[in-house]
Order: C-alpha cells, then structure tokens, then sequence
C-alpha cells in the first residue's frame, strides 16, 4: 500500500459534492438562524428577543431604538397592539411567556430617542392621503418615514382630535404623545378639510393617493381592494379595511410597500418578500429553564427583571455540544455552505481546508441536532472530495497514515491459535490498544484462549479506520481488501473487538460476524484478577460506540460486576463527545484537539473510565486519571502517556514476544551496529514535531554510508539530514565513542536542491 | 538575469562542510514543494553542494509556505 502526496498545486480538477438540491436539502435542517416564536408571530417583524436582551442590559435606548424601526407611532401601537407575540412564547408551555408589550411600553418611557436626522433623500413621488383615521395615520407616518412628500387631508381640527378619533380607548398621555409625533413627523396636514372632497379637488395633483377605507367607499361604494397589497387597481387608489391597532398598522406596512412599488411603475404585488407573522422552524431545548412567572413591570428595574426571564430562544444544541463548533465560532447551516463553497474553488486559497479536517466526524451533533444534522458525514464527503480532486494535503494526516501502514505492515501479526488449524473467534484489539496497553492486550488474549472453546486467532493491526477518517477511500479499500484476506485465510472466524470504533468499522464488512470484547466478557465473566478502581469514576462512552446501545449497556453492566461506582455525567451515551483523537483531529489541528479533550473532561471531576484505549490516552494527557475497562478486567496498566516512538515500540515489541512465546517463531532485529543516546528535552522535543526515533536511525545510517554532514562552529554540534519519502529530517547530533547522542531533530516537507 | 531569492543566509564561516574538509558559502538553491519553486540563497558547500536549511527556517518560512501551498 502507498501514500501518495499531491502532484502539483497546478491541478484545477473539480467535482461538485452536493447537487444544489441536496445541499439546500441538507442546509434546511439547520434551524439556527429561524426566527424565535415572538419574532416569527409579529406581522411588524419586532426583533422581540433582541430587545428584551437590550432592556435585560439595560439599554433602553436601543431598545426603543428597535422598537421605533417598527411603527412611527410607538406609543399609539403599544398601547393598543394585540400581542400575538405573547402567546407564542416559548416560556408560555413551562409557565408565563414574556410580557412583551410592557416591555414595548418600558423602552418607550425608559429609553431615548436618538435623533438621526434621515439619510435618505426626499423622493418626488407626491402622495395625498384622505381621511384620518388609524389606517392613514400609520400609513402617512410610514410614508414621511420613507421620505414621500405626504399630504393628509382629515376631517379633525388638529393633531390631539385626530389621536381622539383614532384611539379613544387610550390615556391621554397616549393620545398627547400620537400628537406630538404627528407633529414632529414631515407631513403636510390640511385640518377640517372634507376627504371626500378633497380627494375630487385635489387627488390629480398627486402622482399617488390614498384614503382611509371608509372614505374610499364613500367615493367608490363598489369597490373591493387587494387586501394582500392594500390597493384597489381599478381606482388607482391605496386603501383597504384594517381591523384594530396591529392590524392598521400591519395594513399601513402593506400600503406602504405598494406605495413603493407604484412610485416605481411596478405592479404592487411585485417582488414584497415575505410579509407578515411567519411559521418558524426554530427548536428551542429547555432543558434546565425553570419555570417562572411574569414580573409586573413598574420601572426600569422591574422590567429589567422582567427580561431577563427571556431565554434568548435560538437553536444551538450542537455548538454546546462540541468544542469543534465552539472553536470556529460557527453553526451546521453555515459551515456547509462554506466547506462547499471551499470544495468549489479550482485555484487559490482553500481557507476551509482546516475545519474541514479538524472535525472528528463523531457523529454528536447528529444525535444532539432536533433534525439530526450530521456535520461529520458533511466533513467526511468533503475529505474524499478533496482526495478525488487531488486537493488534500497529504501533511496533515501522513503521518497518522504512515502509522496505520506501521501497523498492517511491520507490526502486523495474524496468526489461528497454536495447535488449531480452523478458529472459532479472532480477537482484534485495534492498534491503540497494542500501541498504548500491549500488557493489558496480551493478558486479554490470553484470558481469551484460556477460557473460550474453539480456539482464538489473533490479528494485531488497524482496521482502517484511520485511512477512512483521513478520506483516502482507495487506500480504505485495499485496507479492507487486505483485512478480508487475512480473516478468510483464518476461515472467517467471529471477530472480538477489542475497540468500539474497529466494531463499528468491522462491521461495514459484510459477511463477519462480530463481537465486543466486552459482550464476551459479559457471556463468560471476569477473570479472578478484575478488580474495581478505588474512587467512583465517570464514565465516558467512546464515539465509536454512538449508535451501538448493546456496546453500551454491555460496558456499563461489566463495571457493575467489576464493582465499579459509575458516576453519570451529562452527554453520557449516546450524546457523548469525541475525546479529540476522533476524525484525526488530534493529528490535524492539536488546538481544536486539546479543547475537545478538555470538554470531555469538564463533565466530571473523578477519574475517568472509558473503553477506547484513545480516550484513555488523551485523558491522561490532560493529566486526569484514567482507566481502560480493561485494564481492570486484567489487572494490568497501560503505558503511561507514550510517546510516538513509544507507541511503535509496543506495536512491535508486541508482536515480536507474542510469536516467539506462542508460535515459536523468531524474529530477527537488525542490528543497528552503533548507539543513540538522546540529550535531556531531545526525545520530548521529537514527539512534539511528530519525528520517530527510526527517523533520526534511518538519518544517522544515511550519514554513515555517506558521510554527508556539516559542523556547526557557534554550537559545537554537527547536522546531517536525509530524504525519507516526503519529508526532510535534520539530525543536530555529538559523535560519541560507539555511536551518537542527538540533541534535536526537525524536519520539513520542501525539498531543498542545488541551483546554477 | 537579476535572480529574485526568496531567502538569504551567509554562513559566515561558522560552517564546515564534514566530508568535503571546507568551510560552506553563501550559495545558490532551491525550494520545491508540490510542483513549485523558490530560488533562495543558502549555505553550500563549494565541493559537493550539500544545501544547509537551519533549524529557524525550516520550522519558520519554509514551514508557513508548506502551509500555504498545501492549502492551494
Ligand atoms: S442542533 Fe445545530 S445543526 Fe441542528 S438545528 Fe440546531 S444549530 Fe442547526
Ligand atoms: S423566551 Fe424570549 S426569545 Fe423566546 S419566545 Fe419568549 S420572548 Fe421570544
Ligand atoms: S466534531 Fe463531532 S459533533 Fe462536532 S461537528 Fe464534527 S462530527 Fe459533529
Ligand atoms: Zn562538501
């Protein structure tokens, strides 16, 4: 099997990853961005929540500021608006919804206005309004506000009479205020005038009219308006019947967008977008939201209290759940449409490249999203994408691929049971397990052959989960190919798993039959050597076991007999979240790795139980306790936070023990015919950049057949290098008696050539 | 031609060539990374042309124009 790093970056191949049906399909899942229930009831399109969060702050200014977007008459309409809003609320199905129209009401006698005097230039359509009444009073309030020159010709004899006409219901703080606003407003009125009349006289001086609806009948005693646009075509008139104060003021809006289009020649219903209370999709989790009743709003203190109540309804499930989304500061909805926007581009800068490689395709958010959005599988399709195209970097996963090669190569080992021709099982515990735990991996097989009948193959290697992460479906095909091969050469015996994630992987395999380790442990119970950790510990289920209900509630029954007391953490089960090595995240982006680590952790304060030897490994880098289930089924210890080199050396030392103790087969190990010996921080300083000790041996061999190597007189230490594949490796070493000792190590992936 | 170098280091004599017995000098190279090429100026060896990349450039420029390629 082989890598293969891109040819060129000159490589404009393409291939679109979604139809843009199914993209849109996929984008309409997401509900982040859909309007809370208050915003979607009100036909004005109040941004309620934004508003209650500004008067939670106590920005009543800005609060009034977005209330006043809405209506020219804010005091007319609060006191008077029906408040569908209020109903929907999402605090009404635990208790009282927000009392959104008193609130209205505290930002307008909190907050003050700021007086922007209007950008806008005043337009030349000339517009003449007949009759006073709620309709034409909003309408000739939205009209000056959109800087028509506004006529109104009303019956009243001023400002204070005609808010008497049209709210006598209301204060006359109310009605004072309307007044003022009229007044303040740019509009030309005519008091005392006949409408009727006035409209035969004078509408011909105005390139649009409208009248109030009992003035149009009155005019035209036939006539039915387009109630949707608020306009009678055949009259050239805009009117319509309104009922109360929100629904005048909705009809003004709709008159008001007419307006619009008829100074424009268009025909009204042209082009409106959406107008009007909505559905919205939102989910809202109200999980931890208690209940609550309304707080009675006398001053500003008590309406701040008041909303605060407000809980900022808006979807973001997933983003709570996982520190990937948390990182980018981002949703499902637009990260899609920006890793397919990345897909899309032939040549320049794939600014997505990154979080399209730092998912670790867990599989979370599709548990946790209401509509199930699986940003993984998103992430996923994008790799293979990339690698299709030729546009996937082979640095930030080679590494982690070499290792899988390392593993179905050199330190592959697949061996039926000394003495049996034909096996009944073969256990399988994952290149983690042999690479981080090879006593508990050997005590494991051993316990297995002892106590089950049939006999027990062995398979040390990867199940091809790592190529599959990295994209590389080709490679994920020869792997499967070659996985097949070696279990049909053992007469595809039943696979025990000693990982969640190679089950799963398995499992894609048809025609295997498979098991857990932890299944056959629950069949045969434990051996005598199983004994319960000393604390309550938490348990974190692995993401490879998302979706595996039998994997689960098999670990948890095996730590109950093991005597364990497991403590329930939140996102426990199915909900839990990758441990940051998932998706090789831990390869590709340590940042968004270390932080999904964290997240996993900040569930519990106990030690931490978990049955994937890669959860087990991060844990314990971050410097919790941390326990594989099976290394308390066996009594044995996993290594303590092994270094890369490490984790080789177990893989092979492994294999090389178990074939000579079990098999009787000798392995010969080169000599290397010299020794390395490492200055303090050198070894630490190779794991930190990713370079093995047999990179540094293959370096100091080429130097010893070539002799290439230059002394550095500042440091006193000399440099060689050599070409390993892709990758340049430089070595700052002492020549000492019998071989060398290295001080450090770096590398990089240019090649680096002489020139003319 | 006026070459246009990406990078220039002077050894300054502080560098010996292990094979070759001399010291290195200032010296004409070339970086290539998946299909393409930076003229840079590094310490050479005048004998059998071993190229020197230092530890700071390999883990700084060079490093963040990998970066930059690989994301093309
Ligand atoms: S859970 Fe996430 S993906 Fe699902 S609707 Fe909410 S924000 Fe969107
Ligand atoms: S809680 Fe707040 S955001 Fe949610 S529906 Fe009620 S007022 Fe609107
Ligand atoms: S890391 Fe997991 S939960 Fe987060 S987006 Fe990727 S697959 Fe979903
Ligand atoms: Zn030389």
């Amino acid at each position: 099997m082989k890598i293969e790093e891109r040819a060129s970056t000159h490589v404009y191949r393409q291939k679109r990853m979604f139809t843009k049906e199914e993209l849109e399909a996929r984008e309409r899942l997401c509900v982040h961005e859909q309007p809370p229930y208050c915003n979607a009831a009100c036909p004005l399109k109040l941004d309620v929540k934004t508003m209650t969060a500004a008067i939670a702050g106590g920005d009543f200014d800005k609060a009034l500021g977005l209330y006043e977007k809405i209506t020219p008459f804010p005091h007319l309409l609060s006191a008077g608006c029906e408040a569908p809003c209020e109903g929907k609320c999402k605090l009404c199905s635990l208790g009282e919804g927000i009392a959104i129209r008193e609130l209205e009401r505290a930002a307008i006698a909190y907050g003050s206005r700021t007086r922007s005097r209007s950008l806008l230039r005043k337009k030349n359509t000339k517009i003449g309004i007949f009759g006073g009444d709620l309709f034409t009073l909003f309408l000739a309030g939205e009209l000056a506000k959109k800087r028509y020159p506004v006529s109104l010709f009303c019956s009243q004899t001023d400002g204070d009479a005609l808010a008497a006409s049209c709210a006598p219901d209301f204060s006359e703080a109310v009605r004072t205020a309307t007044a003022r606003t009229l007044s303040n407003l740019d509009i030309e009125v005519f008091w005392n005038t006949d409408p009727s009349q006035a409209y035969r006289q004078h509408s011909c001086q105005f390139d649009l009219t409208a009248a109030a609806f009992s003035v149009a009948r009155q005019l035209f005693p036939e006539i039915v308006p387009d109630e949707a646009v608020m306009v009678s075509r055949e009259h050239h008139l805009i009117t319509g019947p309104t009922q109360g104060v929100l629904g005048a003021a909705f009809g003004a809006k709709k008159a008001a967008l007419s307006a619009d289009r008829l100074a424009q020649h268009l025909d009204p219903s042209n082009t409106r977008g959406e107008e009007g209370s909505v559905e919205t999709r939102l989910y809202t989790d109200l999980e931890g939201v208690l209940p609550s009743l309304r707080i009675a709003v006398s001053g500003p203190d008590s309406a701040k209290a008041e909303a605060l109540r407000c809980i900022q309804c808006q979807c973001d499930v997933c983003i709570r759940g996982c520190a990937y989304l948390r990182h980018y500061q981002t949703f499902p909805r637009l990260l899609t449409r920006e890793i397919y926007n990345n897909v899309s581009i032939i040549m320049g800068d794939h600014m997505m490249n990154k979080p399209i490689n730092a998912c670790s395709l867990c599989g979370q958010c599709s548990v946790l999203c209401p509509n199930g959005y699986d940003m993984g599988e998103i992430c996923h399709i994008a790799r293979q994408n990339m690698v299709t195209t030729g546009k996937m970097p082979l640095a930030p996963h080679e590494f982690a691929l070499m290792d899988m090669l390392f593993s179905n190569e050199e330190a592959f080992l697949c061996r039926p049971q000394p003495g049996h021709q034909q096996c009944r099982y073969v256990f399988f515990p994952g290149c983690q397990a042999a690479a981080i735990a090879p006593a508990t991996v050997r005590a494991a097989y051993l316990d297995l052959c002892r106590r089950l009948e049939g006999g027990i193959a062995l398979i040390l290697g990867c199940c091809g989960a790592i190529c599959d992460w990295a994209g590389r479906y080709e490679l994920y095909d020869q792997t499967a190919a070659f996985l097949d091969n070696a279990l049909a050469q053992l007469g595809n015996p039943k696979i025990i798993a000693g990982c969640p994630t190679c089950k799963k992987e398995l499992s894609s395999h048809p025609g295997l039959e498979i098991a857990g380790i932890w299944e056959i442990l629950e069949q045969i119970g434990l051996p005598e050597k199983a004994h319960p950790p000393a604390r309550p510990v938490a348990l974190h289920d692995a993401c490879g076991a998302r979706g595996d209900p039998r994997t689960q509630r098999s670990i948890r029954t095996l730590a109950q007999k093991l005597g364990c007391h497991v403590v329930d953490t939140p996102y426990s089960g199915d909900q839990s979240p990758c441990c940051g090595y998932g998706g090789l995240t831990q390869y590709t982006n340590r940042e968004v790795a270390k932080k999904m680590t964290e997240a996993c952790l900040e569930r519990s304060d106990l030690p931490y139980l978990s049955y994937c030897m890669a959860c087990r490994d991060r844990f314990a880098r971050e410097g919790r306790e941390s326990m594989h289930l099976l290394e308390l089924v066996y009594g044995t210890s996993a290594d303590h936070c092994p270094d890369i080199s490490a984790k080789r050396f177990n893989r092979l030392r492994l294999k090389q023990e178990l074939l000579k103790e079990y098999w009787h087969e000798e392995v010969d190990t080169v000599q290397l015919g010299f020794t390395i010996r490492y200055a303090p921080g050198a070894e630490a300083l190779m794991d930190e950049r990713m370079i093995l000790k047999s990179d540094v041996i293959a370096v100091l061999q080429h130097l010893r057949s070539t002799g290439e190597a230059i002394a550095d007189a500042d440091t006193g230490l000399c440099i060689t290098r050599a070409r390993l594949g892709n990758v340049t490796f430089w070595v700052k070493y002492q020549e000492t008696e019998d071989g060398y000792l290295v001080f450090s190590a770096y590398s990089h992936r240019m090649n680096v050539v002489n020139r003319q | 031609m006026a070459d246009k170098n990406y990078y220039t280091i002077d050894p300054e004599g502080k560098l010996t060539c292990m094979k070759c017995r001399c010291a290195l000098e200032k010296g004409k190279a070339k970086f290539l990374y998946l299909d393409n090429g930076f003229p840079v100026e590094l310490p050479v060896c005048p004998q059998c042309g071993f190229v020197y990349v230092p530890e700071e450039l390999a883990l700084g420029k060079v490093l963040s124009v990998e970066k930059a390629l690989e994301d093309k």
